[in-house]
C-alpha cells in the first residue's frame, strides 16, 4: 500500500538520503585513511571522498576538533536540507530525531551551569541540530521546577520533562536521573509515534528503537552498580519498550552484578554475543564494558544498515543520521590516532560498509 | 603516411610515447608540454595511493599556497569598494621554469605567507576596533533611547529636542505605558537593566523573561535603524535597544543572566539625566577617536589589498600551473636507481616533432593547433568514436538536418527556424559572452545545425508544397477544377501540364489528398530509410580496411549487404518502378507492394498474374529469397569458423616446435641457452605467460561465437524492424502537416475577410495568437519531437550498422584555463 503513495511526498527525500548514504566511507576508504602519516595526508585522502574540499580553506595545522566540527557541519547541512523539504508526517519524524540532540544539549547546559562553566563556551559545544532559540536561558535555572517553567515549557521536550519534576535539587546524580527519565520518555514517545505511522516505518524503526532502549537499560543497570541509586529508582529509568521488556527489565532491576546482566541478555538471541568470550572475573569489568560498548555500536550500525534494505519507509532517515554520526566518530578517532601517533589503536573504529 | 593532415572523417593519428626525463628537468619539461597542450599522460602507478606518490610534498605546498591565494581573492571580493585586480595579460610573468625555478617558488611562498600574515593581522586589529566601535555605537544608542524614554516619562521634552527628532515616533505607541510608569510616581528609583540585543531574539527574550520573572517586569525596546556589519564576514545584524524595569536584586541578577546568555550586551546607565548626558558626551568623544583609528587601519588594509590585487592573477596562474604539473609528475614512474622519471602518454602523431623540439629547447614556444572541430557533437553524446574509426558525426552534418526536415517539411516553419539560427550566428560574438542559461545555451550551442535544419526544412517544404499548411502555386497545376458545375462533387480534370517541382497544389483541399500524400510519404520514407541504412552499412567498409580485418569484410559486410539489398533494396526498386509506370494506361492493376513483399516470403515462386509488376517476377523473387536465406548461415558461421581455424593453426604450430626441440640435443641446448638469455634480459615473464594462452584463446573463441550469434540475430531482425522504424518519417511529417492545418483553420481562417472595425481587431488578435502558437507549438514543440526522432534514427537505426563508439576523448595536459570567462 505504501508503495502506491509513499513517493508522492517522500520519494524525493528518500532518494536524496539514499544518495547521501552512497557517500558513506567504505572499507577501502578507511584502509587508505589509516595509512596516512599526518593530518595533511588525511585531508588529501578525504578530499577524494564525498567530503570533498571541506577542509581546503582551513589554515594548517588542522586540529582534530576542526575535522569533527566540519564533518558534523556537513551532516547538519544535509539534515537541514531534508528537514526543509519534508512535509508531514516525515517532517514530524525528522523533528523527533532532533529531540534527542535537544535533550543532550539541555543536559549539557544544566551540567555546565552546575559546574559554573562559561555559558558561551557551553553553547558553542552544543550539537547544532539540538539548538532551540530559548536554549541559552537554561543557564538561569537553579532547580528543575524553574527549568521547566521558564524554558522547557515551550519546547517540544516539555511532555518528557513533566515526569521528572519531582527531583527538586540539581546535582550530578539528579541530572543523570533526569537525563535518563527524559530519554526514556522520549524513546517511548518516538516508539509510539513510529507505531502510529504503521507499515514498514514501524517495523524498521521499532526494531532500531527497541535495541536503543535495551542498550540504555543494560547501561543504566551496569552503571548503577555500587551507587546510591536504589533499585526502585533504577527500575523507573528503564524504557518500557524493547526486547528485554518486561521480564528482562524486571530481572535487571534486581541485578547486583554483571553476571546477572549476562544471563538476562542471553535470553535474547541477538544479544547473546554481547557477553560472549569475555572473562567473567570482576576485575576485568572495565575491559568488558568497553568491549560491550563496541559491540553495542556494531549492532547499532548493523541494524541501521538493515534499515536501508527496505524501501518506502522513514527508517532510512534515522539510520542515515546514526550511520553518519558513527562515521564522524570513526574519522575523528582515526584523526586523533594520527595526531597522537598512536598507530596501534588506529584500527579500533567501527567500519560501516 | 598519406593523411598527415587531420581529417574530419577519422580521429587524429595517435602515438604512444615514452619519455625518460631526468629528475632535475622533469618539472620544466612538463611545464613545456603543458604549454603545448597536446600530450595526454597515462597513470603509470594506478595502485599507489594519492598521498604515497613521489611529489605529494610539493603538491601539498602548492595547495597551501593556493589556499592563501584563495584567501586573498575572497578578501578582495568582500571589500565593498572594488579593489582593482590587474588582469593576467597585463602583469609581469613569474618565471617558475628554468634553473632559478626553486628559488622563485620559495620566494613566492615567502611573499604569500608574509602577505597573509599581514592581512590577518590587519583583519584582526580591524575587527577588534570595529568590535569596540560597535559597542560604543550601541552604547550611544542605548543612552539616546533611554534618555528619550526618561524624558518622556518626565514630560521634559524641551531639554533634549535634538534627540527626539530622530527617535520620538518609535515610542509613540508607548503612551499608555508611560502613563503607567509616571503614575506610580516613582522618581526613577526603580532599578533597571539596559542594553542591546539582536532583533530576531527579542520575542524569545521577552517571553523567557516573562516566565522567569512571572510577569514582574516592565520592558521596553526600540529598533536601531542602521544595521551593524560584521567586518570579516560582511553579514548584517539588526539590533534593538531594550530597557527593563524590575524590582529587587535577585530579579535584576536573573535578568542580567538571561540577557547575557541570550547574547545581549548590557550597558550601565545612570538614572540621573545629567550623568547620562555626560556619559553620552564621553562616549561620542571616544567614538570619534576610534573611528579615526579605524579609518586609518581600513585604508592601510586597503593599500595592502591593492598591492595584492596587482599580482593576484599571476599568482593564481602560477599556483594552478604548478599544481597541474605536480599532479602530472605524480603519474610518472619514478625510477630511484637511475634518477629518471618515466612517462607514458598519447600524443597526436603529427605533433611528435613539435614535442621533441619543445623538449630539446626548453625555451622554444611552438604554437599548438589541434584541429578545431565544428560544433556537431550529436554523435559524441552517443559515444566517442573508437581510435581511427570512421566518425559518423561527419555525415550526420547533412543526414541529420535532412531527416529532420523530412518530418518538419514546411517552408514557413523552416524559415522561422532558419531566421532564428541566422540571428544567433550573426550575433555570435555578443551572445557567446552572455550566460544564456541552460536551455537557451543548448539552442545557441547548436546554432549551426539549427541553421541547416531550417534550410532543409524549407527545401522539403517546397517538395511537400506546404507553407503554413497552405500551398504555393508557382507553376501550372496539372489539374483543372471546373467552376461552373452545380455538382456537390467536383472532379479535377487532367490538363496535360506537369507541375515541375514538388507536390501539385491541385491536391490541396482535395478529398483524396490524404490518401495520395500518405501513400507518397510512406513509400518515400521506406526509400530514404533503406538508403540511409545502406549508407551506414557501407561505413563498415573503410573501418575494416583501415584496421586490416579482411575477414570482417567477407564474413560480415558482404552477407549483411546482400541480405539487406535482396529484401529491402528490392522493395525500394519496386517502389521506384511502380512510380514510373503510368497505371491508367497499363493492362494490369497496380499491385500492392506490401502484399507482394509478404507473399514473396509466404508463397515463394508464385505471383498472381493480375498483380504482376513485371515479367519474370516470380523467378527474380525466388533468387533474391535464396540469396537472403544463404546470408544468414554465412553470417552466423563464417567468422567463428575462421577464428577456430586460426586457433587450431597456432596450436598445431606449437606442437611442431616442441617435438622439434626434443629431436636433437644440440637444438635443445641452443634453446635452453636462449631461455637463459631471455631470462637475463627480463623476458622470463613473457615466456611464462605463453602457457596460459591456450585457455585464454578458448575463452576468446566462445566469446566470438556468442557475439556472432547475437550479431546475426540482431542484424536480421533489425533490418525488418529498422525499416519499419523509418516509417516515423511519414508519421511525423503527416502529424506536422495536419497540426498546422488544424491551427490555421481553428484560428485565422474564419476571420480572413474582415468587413467592420471589430472584425479587423479580431483578425489582428487572432493573427497574433496564430503566430505565437505557430512558433511555440509547431516550431518549438514539433521541432523538438522531430529532432528527437531524427536523433533516434541516427543513433539506433544507422549507428548500430557500423559504429563501435568505444573511444574516449583526448584530454591532454594543458594550461589553458577552462573557465577563462570570468
Amino acid at each position: 500500500m505504501e508503495a502506491l503513495l509513499f513517493n508522492v511526498d517522500g520519494g524525493f527525500l528518500e532518494g536524496t538520503v539514499r544518495g547521501y548514504k552512497a557517500g558513506i566511507l567504505t572499507q577501502s576508504h578507511y584502509a587508505n585513511l589509516t595509512q596516512c602519516e599526518s593530518l595533511e595526508d588525511f585531508r588529501t585522502q578525504l578530499s577524494a571522498t564525498d567530503y570533498g574540499n571541506f577542509l581546503a580553506n582551513e589554515p594548517l595545522p588542522i586540529s582534530t576538533a576542526t575535522i569533527a566540527d566540519k564533518a558534523t557541519q556537513i551532516l547538519v547541512d544535509q539534515f537541514k536540507y531534508l528537514r526543509n523539504n519534508a512535509v508531514e508526517p516525515l517532517s514530524k519524524f525528522l523533528d523527533y530525531i532532533t529531540y534527542a540532540y535537544m535533550i543532550d544539549n539541555v543536559i549539557l547546559l544544566i551540567t555546565g551551569t552546575l559546574h559554573e562553566r562559561d555559558t558561551h563556551e557551553l553553547i558553542e559545544r552544543c550539537h547544532p541540530l539540538g539548538v532551540f532559540e530559548s536554549m541559552p536561558a537554561l543557564c538561569v535555572a537553579s532547580n528543575v521546577e524553574e527549568l521547566f517553567q521558564s524554558v522547557l515549557v515551550e519546547t517540544p521536550l516539555a511532555p518528557y520533562f513533566r515526569d521528572c519534576l519531582s527531583a527538586s535539587d540539581l546535582d550530578d546524580l539528579n541530572i543523570e536521573i533526569i537525563r535518563n527519565t527524559v530519554y526514556k520518555a522520549y524513546l517511548e514517545d518516538f516508539y509510539a509515534y513510529c507505531g502510529s505511522l504503521g507499515g514498514p516505518t514501524a517495523d524498521v524503526m521499532q526494531r532500531i528503537l527497541s535495541f536503543e532502549a535495551d542498550r540504555r537499560t543494560v547501561n543504566i543497570t551496569i552503571n548503577s552498580f555500587n551507587t546510591e541509586l536504589s533499585k526502585d529508582e533504577r527500575a523507573r529509568l528503564f524504557p518500557a519498550i524493547g526486547r528485554l521488556f518486561p521480564e528482562g527489565n524486571n530481572q535487571l532491576a534486581k541485578a547486583d552484578e554483571i553476571d546477572q546482566v549476562r544471563s538476562v541478555c542471553e535470553n535474547v538471541g541477538e544479544y547473546r554475543q554481547f557477553f560472549a568470550d569475555a572473562g567473567s572475573s570482576s576485575d576485568e569489568d572495565s575491559g568488558i564494558l568497553s568491549q560491550l560498548e563496541d559491540r553495542f555500536f556494531q549492532t547499532e550500525v548493523h541494524l541501521n544498515k538493515m534499515a536501508f534494505l527496505q524501501q518506502f519507509q522513514y527508517g532510512v532517515f534515522y539510520a542515515y543520521m546514526k550511520l553518519k554520526e558513527q562515521e564522524i566518530r570513526n574519522i575523528t578517532w582515526i584523526a586523533e590516532c594520527i595526531a597522537q601517533n598512536a598507530k596501534d589503536r588506529i584500527q579500533d573504529f567501527i567500519p560501516i560498509f | 603516411m598519406s593523411d598527415d593532415y587531420p581529417s574530419l572523417l577519422r580521429s587524429e593519428q595517435m602515438s604512444l610515447v615514452q619519455l625518460f626525463v631526468p629528475t632535475e628537468v622533469a618539472h620544466d619539461a612538463v611545464a613545456e608540454l603543458g604549454e603545448l597542450g597536446n600530450v595526454q599522460f597515462k597513470d603509470l602507478n594506478p595502485n599507489v595511493n594519492p598521498f604515497q606518490r613521489s611529489f605529494v610534498g610539493e603538491i601539498r605546498r602548492v595547495d597551501e599556497m593556493g589556499r592563501r591565494v584563495r584567501f586573498f581573492s575572497t578578501q578582495i571580493e568582500q571589500e565593498k569598494d572594488v579593489v582593482p585586480i590587474r588582469p593576467l595579460y597585463d602583469s609581469a610573468p613569474l618565471i617558475v621554469v628554468g634553473p632559478r625555478a626553486p628559488q622563485a617558488m620559495d620566494e613566492l611562498d615567502v611573499t604569500l605567507a608574509a602577505h597573509e600574515q599581514r592581512l590577518t593581522q590587519m583583519n584582526e586589529s580591524y575587527q577588534k576596533l570595529s568590535e569596540r566601535t560597535k559597542e560604543l555605537i550601541e552604547a550611544r544608542h542605548v543612552l539616546r533611547e533611554t534618555a528619550v524614554f526618561f524624558d518622556k516619562a518626565h514630560h521634559q521634552t524641551d531639554i533634549r529636542t535634538s534627540f527626539d527628532d530622530s527617535s520620538a515616533p518609535l515610542l509613540q505607541h508607548d503612551d499608555r505605558e508611560n502613563q503607567y510608569s509616571v503614575g506610580t510616581g516613582v522618581q526613577f528609583d526603580l532599578e533597571f537593566v539596559a542594553g542591546t540585543i539582536e532583533r530576531v531574539r527579542v520575542p524569545t527574550f521577552e517571553r523567557v523573561l516573562w516566565r522567569v520573572l512571572r510577569g514582574n517586569l516592565y520592558m521596553n525596546h526600540t529598533d536601531i535603524l542602521e544595521p551593524f556589519v560584521d567586518p570579516v564576514t560582511g553579514a548584517e545584524t539588526r539590533k534593538n535597544v531594550f530597557i527593563i524595569f524590575a524590582h529587587g536584586d535577585a530579579l535584576l541578577a536573573k535578568i542580567r543572566k538571561v540577557a547575557e546568555s541570550m547574547g545581549a550586551t548590557l550597558y550601565p546607565i545612570d538614572a540621573n539625566a545629567d550623568k547620562r548626558s555626560e556619559s553620552l558626551r564621553e562616549v561620542e568623544g571616544r567614538l570619534e577617536d576610534l573611528q579615526n583609528v579605524l579609518y586609518n587601519t581600513g585604508s592601510s588594509r586597503r593599500t595592502e589589498l591593492t598591492k595584492i590585487g596587482e599580482s593576484l592573477r599571476s599568482w593564481q596562474d602560477v599556483v594552478r600551473k604548478e599544481k597541474l604539473i605536480y599532479e602530472t609528475l605524480n603519474l610518472f614512474n619514478f625510477d630511484v636507481r637511475r634518477k629518471t622519471l618515466i612517462a607514458e602518454g598519447w600524443v597526436p602523431t603529427r605533433d611528435i616533432t613539435t614535442i621533441q623540439l619543445a623538449l630539446r629547447h626548453a625555451t622554444s614556444r611552438a604554437p599548438a593547433c589541434l584541429p578545431f572541430y565544428m560544433s556537431f557533437t550529436i554523435m559524441d553524446s552517443y559515444g566517442v568514436a573508437s581510435y581511427q574509426e570512421v566518425n559518423p558525426g561527419l555525415f550526420a552534418v547533412i543526414t541529420f538536418p535532412f531527416l529532420f526536415a523530412v518530418m518538419f517539411g514546411d517552408i514557413g516553419h523552416g524559415f522561422i527556424i532558419f531566421v532564428a539560427a541566422l540571428y544567433m550566428i550573426l550575433a555570435e560574438r555578443k551572445l557567446a559572452r552572455v550566460d544564456l542559461g541552460e536551455i537557451m545555451g543548448q539552442f545557441f550551442y547548436g546554432r549551426y545545425i539549427i541553421l541547416l535544419m531550417g534550410l532543409f526544412s524549407m527545401y522539403t517544404g517546397l517538395m511537400y508544397n506546404d507553407i503554413f499548411s497552405k500551398s504555393l502555386h508557382i507553376w501550372h497545376s496539372a489539374w483543372d477544377f471546373p467552376s461552373n458545375t452545380t455538382d456537390t462533387k467536383i472532379v479535377g480534370i487532367d490538363n496535360g501540364h506537369r507541375y515541375s517541382f514538388g507536390l501539385d497544389p491541385g491536391w490541396h483541399g482535395a478529398d483524396n489528398n490524404l490518401v495520395f500524400v500518405n501513400s507518397y510519404k510512406m513509400k518515400m520514407s521506406v526509400v530514404l530509410g533503406v538508403i540511409h541504412m545502406t549508407f551506414a552499412l557501407c561505413l563498415q567498409f573503410p573501418n575494416h580496411l583501415k584496421f586490416k580485418r579482411p575477414i570482417d569484410i567477407y564474413a560480415n559486410f558482404i552477407p549483411q549487404m546482400i541480405f539487406l539489398q535482396s529484401i529491402f533494396g528490392y522493395l525500394v526498386i519496386c517502389i521506384l518502378y511502380k512510380w514510373s509506370v503510368d497505371w491508367s494506361k497499363a493492362t494490369t492493376q497496380p499491385p500492392s507492394l506490401l502484399n507482394m513483399l509478404i507473399s514473396m516470403f509466404l508463397s515463394p515462386g508464385k505471383v498472381d498474374p493480375s498483380e504482376q509488376l513485371y515479367a519474370g517476377q516470380p523467378f527474380v523473387q525466388v533468387v533474391l529469397l535464396l540469396l537472403a536465406a544463404i546470408c544468414v548461415p554465412w553470417l552466423l558461421v563464417t567468422k567463428p569458423y575462421l577464428a577456430w581455424k586460426d586457433m587450431h593453426k597456432i596450436k598445431e604450430q606449437g606442437y611442431v616446435s616442441i617435438s622439434g626441440e626434443g629431436d636433437g640435443n644440440g637444438i635443445h641446448r641452443n634453446s635452453s641457452d636462449e631461455v637463459l638469455e631471455g631470462e637475463e634480459e627480463g623476458n622470463g615473464r613473457a615466456i611464462a605467460e605463453d602457457g596460459d594462452d591456450g585457455e585464454h584463446e578458448q575463452h576468446d573463441f566462445g566469446e566470438v561465437v556468442i557475439h556472432q550469434v547475437i550479431h546475426t540475430i540482431e542484424f536480421c531482425l533489425g533490418c525488418i524492424s529498422h525499416t519499419a522504424s523509418y516509417l516515423r518519417l511519414w508519421a511525423l511529417s503527416l502529424a506536422h502537416a495536419q497540426l498546422s492545418e488544424v491551427l490555421w483553420s481553428m484560428t485565422l481562417e474564419a476571420w480572413l475577410e474582415p468587413t467592420g472595425v471589430f472584425e479587423w481587431i479580431v483578425l489582428i488578435v487572432m493573427g497574433v495568437f496564430w503566430f505565437v502558437l505557430t512558433v511555440f507549438i509547431l516550431c518549438l514543440m514539433e521541432g523538438l519531437s522531430a529532432f528527437l526522432h531524427a536523433l533516434r534514427l541516427h543513433w539506433v537505426e544507422a549507428n548500430s550498422k557500423h559504429f563501435e563508439g568505444g573511444g574516449y576523448a583526448f584530454t591532454p595536459l594543458t594550461f589553458a584555463n577552462p573557465d577563462s570567462k570570468e
